[in-house]
């Protein structure tokens, strides 16, 4: 009985004790779910916290994309400075060119006056892009004492094939002429320019070809006498038709394993025009020296003996190569121009003739310093800078030039259409000179040329031209 | 009068050589708001093809989406669209007005105030609702997140806006300040404002932000199919906003571009019963009421209130999104 007893009271506090520790792992469990509960709900508030904090940087990301297209860049360095969009697509870029020459002649038949300094070219550029494709620049020339607008055009790249660019710019006959200023090896441009186009008013299709291999250009414009520019007729048409201007140049291996021919150009480009002039505007040229002495002039009026003016026909042609080979570049360049002229002269009534001048030219250049040649623009390998010890580049260029005017010009006498005690009837020249490139902008150039005559003297031959020309040369 | 043979043939030759060989290739640009994508992949197929037929013409159309009021400053800033579909009528008014490319009465020329659909806004949760999300005031509690984007680029926005603002005057002792204060407390609730309705939709869905989606009606549905009805429920709230997305031809691109007659015709046969069909398949709700009948299982009928309740959209966008405006200042911190 005592035993049962005990048996019973045993069970009884066994019971309330497992009773008891129920009720303990209970209440804690259930603290402990409730604890779970909320580490899983703060869980899921930092996750979610983290996910905005990805979808709004998502969003910046997006919203940075979408504000590119139209963001404003600007950037200011050798190329001169720009405002833009991030894209490229609409940009306006001011630039500039300044140089500042050096006349000094050692012979005795350029009068001394002629010693000088002078700015030659005062030129700041406004250019850009619209839209993409719709190219535009804007320069005027406060050079000489006087602003002309030296280029103001647009042109639509509608194609790699098709730009169409109207306004005033350099037609794109001559090699040299096409040239940048600021590229030019020589101070002054040679003979073979002397005979083509300047800059002139009109309209034009260009483009490239075969994936850049070929360009081409063929445009119609006012039409402009040898080696001008139409602001010498105030950028109006003088004449009594328009110019027709075409070219092709090939660069055939510019993208070629031959390494040795892939900086090897060609082409060949002429001008077309049936006009008349006028004693009054003769629309003839006259031709200058590297020194840019007039040594070639169509007789002009003079009281009752009226001078020599365009008649007909002028037909220009040009063959045209350059090379660079590593520090080395040629330029060859021929241009022959055939014109049809008219004289009312003083004994032997109208006299009417097609003269055929020609030029040609040779030009070399070699970087001393190593730099690769480039036909348009390049880079220094170094700045000028003594305390770093670097002195830039400095480049070598020699040429040989020459021009030959039509025999026929000085037959006659009295009615000949240029007088030969005048006007020389052929000038040769040979030239060196040496570039110093401080930086990717400043340039200076000491150019050497003498210049020799057939003709042009009453006597004889006129004298030699000793020229010694100096450029201090920016450009960006 | 006896007809050969072979003329006729001749004549229908040359008839149909003509066709082709004056048969043309145009292009339209579209220019409509961020969810409509789907709706206007589906319709353009039915349209180019309807037009073939017709004309023997070759259409293509372009589209552009993104947020509505961002759509049409960039038609404004010059964007070549021949037609625009946006969200909201103020957005093509404020083309008319500043581009000056479409006359003052665009709304006028076609039907149903030249919006071919409606929509109203709905409430996208979480599948099973576990923040027991039932009305507009359930958005303004402690803990929910909510998602709606920006009413300065969203036309869907400011139909959620709006339609939040009228509940709100609804409440007993409802008024201008407590709506204010109502649109206040829930835009502190919107942990990400996104520049359109789709991008919402991406942070909702995609991303797995938020507890409930201020959604268009047809983004909604758009989801579930998406996702698949597992995922997500749609909740009607008691009082919602009648939407009504415009259309209308860009006269000056349509003159300039030589488009107008296929880009009128584009827009009129949104109302035929064939696109009509597409746009409810699509979860729009269509104007044309036979097809509405069809599809009224798929549209519950709830309260909607219009912009004519707010004094047109000209009063709306100077009150409430113009800068410095409701907007602006329930937001400002």
């Amino acid at each position: 009985m005592h035993d049962i007893d005990t048996l019973t009271k045993i069970r009884r506090r066994t019971a309330s004790s497992l009773g008891f520790a129920i009720a303990i792992a209970l209440v804690c469990g259930s603290a402990r779910a409730d604890e779970l509960t909320e580490l899983r709900d703060r869980l899921d508030a930092q996750e979610q916290k983290i996910k905005v904090l990805e979808r709004k940087l998502e969003l910046e990301e997006e919203a940075k994309k979408a504000g590119a297209a139209s963001a404003a860049t600007v950037k200011a360095g050798p190329k001169g400075f720009s405002l833009g969009t991030a894209d490229n697509a609409n940009v306006a870029k001011l630039r500039g060119v300044l140089h500042f020459d050096g006349r000094r002649y050692f012979d005795d038949v350029t009068p001394s006056t002629a010693d000088t300094f002078l700015l030659r070219r005062v030129r700041p550029t406004l250019e850009g892009t619209l839209n993409g494709i719709f190219d535009y620049r804007f320069t005027p020339d406060f050079a000489g004492g006087r602003t002309i607008i030296l280029d103001a055009f647009v042109a639509a790249r509608l194609a790699p094939w098709a730009t169409v660019t109207a306004g005033k710019f350099k037609v794109p006959v001559g090699l040299e002429r096409i040239v940048s200023a600021t590229d030019m090896r020589f101070i002054e441009r040679g003979f073979p320019t002397s005979l083509l186009p300047n800059r002139d008013l009109g309209v034009q299709l260009s483009g490239n070809l075969a994936g850049g291999a070929a360009s081409y250009s063929i445009g119609y414009f006012n039409g402009v006498s040898d080696g001008g520019s139409s602001d010498a007729s105030g950028d109006v048409q003088n004449d009594t038709s328009g110019d027709w201007a075409a070219r092709i140049f090939f660069t055939p291996f510019q993208s070629s394993n031959r390494y040795a021919l892939r900086g090897l150009g060609f082409g060949i480009a002429g001008t077309y025009v049936d006009s008349t002039g006028s004693t009054a505007t003769t629309l003839l040229p006259s031709y200058r020296t590297p020194g840019q002495q007039t040594f070639f002039s169509y007789r002009g009026t003079s009281g009752d003996v009226l001078g020599t003016y365009a008649d007909g026909e002028r037909i220009r042609i040009t063959p045209q190569a350059y090379y660079t080979n590593g520090s080395f570049l040629a330029l060859g360049e021929y241009a022959r121009v055939s014109q049809d002229v008219t004289r009312v002269t003083p004994t032997s009534g109208t006299r009417s003739a097609s003269l055929d001048h020609s030029a040609w030219q040779i030009q070399l250049a070699w970087f001393a310093t190593g730099e690769e040649q480039s036909i348009r623009g390049f880079k220094p390998n170094s700045v000028f800078s003594p305390k770093d010890g670097t002195w830039g580049a400095w480049e070598l260029a020699a040429r040989y030039h020459e021009l030959d005017i039509d025999d026929d010009a000085f037959e006659g006498g009295a009615d000949s259409f240029a007088n030969p005690a005048t006007a020389a009837s052929k000038a040769r020249a040979w030239g060196v000179g040496v570039n110093w490139y401080l930086n990717q902008n400043y340039k200076w150039s000491l150019n050497y040329e003498v210049t020799r005559f057939d003709g042009g003297a009453a006597t004889g031959d006129r004298e030699d031209e000793k020229a010694l020309l100096t450029r201090f040369a920016v450009g960006f | 009068m006896k007809f050969s043979l072979s003329a006729v043939i001749a004549t229908l030759a040359l008839a149909g050589f003509s066709a082709g060989a004056l048969a043309k290739d145009v292009s339209l640009l579209n220019v409509s708001y961020d969810p409509t994508r789907e709706l206007y992949e589906d319709y353009n197929k039915v349209f180019a093809k309807y037009w073939k037929e017709k004309t023997g013409d070759t259409v293509t159309i372009k589209q552009s989406h993104g947020g509505s009021g961002k759509q049409a400053r960039t038609v404004i800033d010059g964007l070549a669209a021949d037609v625009v579909t946006l969200a909201l009528a103020g957005d093509i008014d404020a083309i008319a007005t500043n581009a000056k490319s479409i006359p003052q009465n665009w709304q006028s020329r076609l039907p149903h105030n030249s919006s071919p659909y409606t929509s109203t806004i709905v409430f996208l949760v979480r599948k099973g609702n576990p923040k027991g999300i039932k009305d507009w005031g359930d958005l303004v509690k402690p803990g929910i997140a909510v998602i709606t984007p920006n009413p300065k680029t969203s036309g869907g926005a400011r139909w959620n806006y709006l339609a939040a603002w009228a509940w709100a005057l609804r409440q007993p002792g409802g008024n201008e300040a407590t709506a204010k204060a109502f649109v206040q407390k829930l835009y502190k609730n919107v942990p990400v404002l996104d520049t359109g309705a789709r991008g919402s939709t991406t942070t909702f869905v995609q991303r797995g932000i938020g507890d409930v989606l201020l959604a268009w009606e047809n983004e909604a549905y758009l989801s579930i199919r998406e996702l698949g009805p597992d995922k997500v429920d749609i909740v009607y709230p008691s009082l919602s906003i009648l939407a009504e997305p415009p259309v209308t031809v860009v006269d000056k691109v349509v003159l300039r571009r030589g488009t107008r007659e296929v880009a009128t015709e584009y827009l009129k046969f949104l109302y035929t019963p064939e696109a009509q069909e597409i746009i409810a398949r699509n979860y729009y709700r269509p104007t044309d009421e036979k097809v509405a009948a069809k599809y009224a299982r798929q549209f519950p009928k709830l309260e909607l209130v219009t912009i004519e309740d707010f004094g047109g959209w000209a009063h709306v966008q100077k009150i409430h999104f113009a800068d410095k405006g409701v907007f602006d200042q329930i937001t400002a911190n």
